[in-house]
């Protein structure tokens, strides 16, 4: 009876964890401004990239795979996956990939929303905002297969090619392990 | 013993179930349908709980189903141009529909958007995003055009720019007005941008 009893309480223990985790992204959402960076922290600066700017660091000869992240802070799921983002791109880049990111939020955000979220993610890869009137070109131009929906990840190889992509919220262990065929992580 | 196991079966489901549920399930959309598909008549709730079909909203000379939402930037910057699509195109026969499929948004706030936005074409709610599913509608604003006989002649966005002082190409437009004019429309396909649909 004693075993039932403690199996009792780890289920309830497990459903109210489970419940938990359905409520945050609402709790998430309430508190939507980003809290601006510490005096510490370096300033975020967002770049604005228009069509060309991309074709062009997606078909310069690079010596590493690249990663780009497309997202906006109107996302949830941007938002979400951020953190893992953040923690991939300093098991990485330091060595041994390139990683971007590039927010579809509107051009008047580039000095603020932007850059307050990305400080409080305390973000450091090269960040920019594509600045077109258009952003079809710019969808066609990264994968025709491409809807437009955010968030987008895609990884280059050294050649430009795509190998790997995920619409949606990405699962951190899939993209490290599509990004392990192509590198080594820092601490390896 | 017996009882502890029927107990450790129905903890492992639940944490199956959690495990499962917090997935995301972007990349799970279904396709849309093809240019020239004949889209199926359906019904849904209006804001008040009302059901309505397709067919009885329809417009004489063909039909614009509009996802959009509340709490979407981007498909709020459109909230002014999809309400003067609807005005100008109303006297044409082509009748504006504007359905919410995500799941966060029930019907009191669609309600309360509408109304705070002079938005005054229907507004359909559709619980566990079935039309979104049917249409294969990943985003909002997404916009769909059938003709009378309810074939998909456009599907994409409205316009090139959240922007209103941006706008290059009037999309939507330009095929509702080739379908008027009895021509061929030139692009029938246009990448929709805005946010996820949140689907349950």
């Amino acid at each position: 009876m004693r075993l039932v009893r403690i199996a009792t309480a780890f289920s309830f223990c497990l459903l109210f964890a489970s419940f938990a985790s359905f409520a945050a992204p609402a709790q998430k959402q309430k508190g939507r401004a980003a809290k601006p960076p510490t005096k510490s922290q370096k300033p975020i600066v967002v770049a604005p990239i228009d069509t060309a700017a991309l074709k062009n660091i997606l078909s310069e000869q690079r010596e590493r795979p690249l990663l780009i992240n497309f997202w906006a802070t109107w996302c949830d799921p941007c938002r979400d996956e951020f953190p893992d983002l953040v923690k991939i791109d300093s098991e990485y880049r330091p060595q041994s990939m390139d990683f971007i990111t590039v927010s579809l939020d509107d051009f008047s955000d580039i000095k603020t929303s932007v850059p307050q979220f990305l400080g409080t993610m305390k973000a450091n890869m090269p960040a920019y905002l594509l600045n077109v009137p258009d952003p079809e070109p710019a969808i066609d131009l990264v994968d025709p297969g491409w809807s437009g929906s955010l968030p987008a990840t895609f990884l280059f190889n050294a050649k430009g090619e795509v190998v790997y992509k995920h619409f949606g919220r990405v699962d951190p262990n899939e993209l490290r392990a599509a990004i392990d065929k192509l590198v080594k992580k820092t601490d390896e | 013993m017996k009882n502890l196991a029927i107990l450790l079966a129905f903890v492992f489901v639940i944490a199956g179930l959690a495990a499962t549920g917090t997935r995301a399930v972007e990349g799970e959309i279904p396709a849309p349908p093809a240019i020239g598909a004949t889209i199926e008549d359906f019904s849904l709730p209006d804001v008040n709980g009302t059901e309505r079909s397709l067919k009885s909203l329809a417009g004489k000379k063909g039909t614009v189903l509009l996802f959009i939402a509340v709490q979407c930037p981007v498909s709020n910057a459109y909230n002014e141009r999809m309400e003067k699509l609807a005005e100008d195109y109303k006297a044409k026969g082509i009748a504006v529909i504007g359905i919410n499929s995500n799941v966060k948004e029930d019907a009191e706030a669609v309600k309360a958007h509408a109304a705070e936005h002079k938005l005054t074409f229907p507004i359909l709610k559709d619980p566990g995003n079935k039309i979104a599913d049917k249409l294969g509608a990943s985003v909002t604003p997404e916009a769909y055009f059938v003709d009378q006989n309810n074939k998909l002649l456009y599907h994409g966005r409205i316009d090139n720019s959240r922007n209103a002082d941006q706008i290059e190409t009037s999309d939507l437009r330009n095929a509702l007005d080739a379908s008027l004019a009895g021509k061929a429309i030139e692009k029938t396909e246009a990448k929709a941008f805005g946010c996820t649909i949140k689907r349950g």
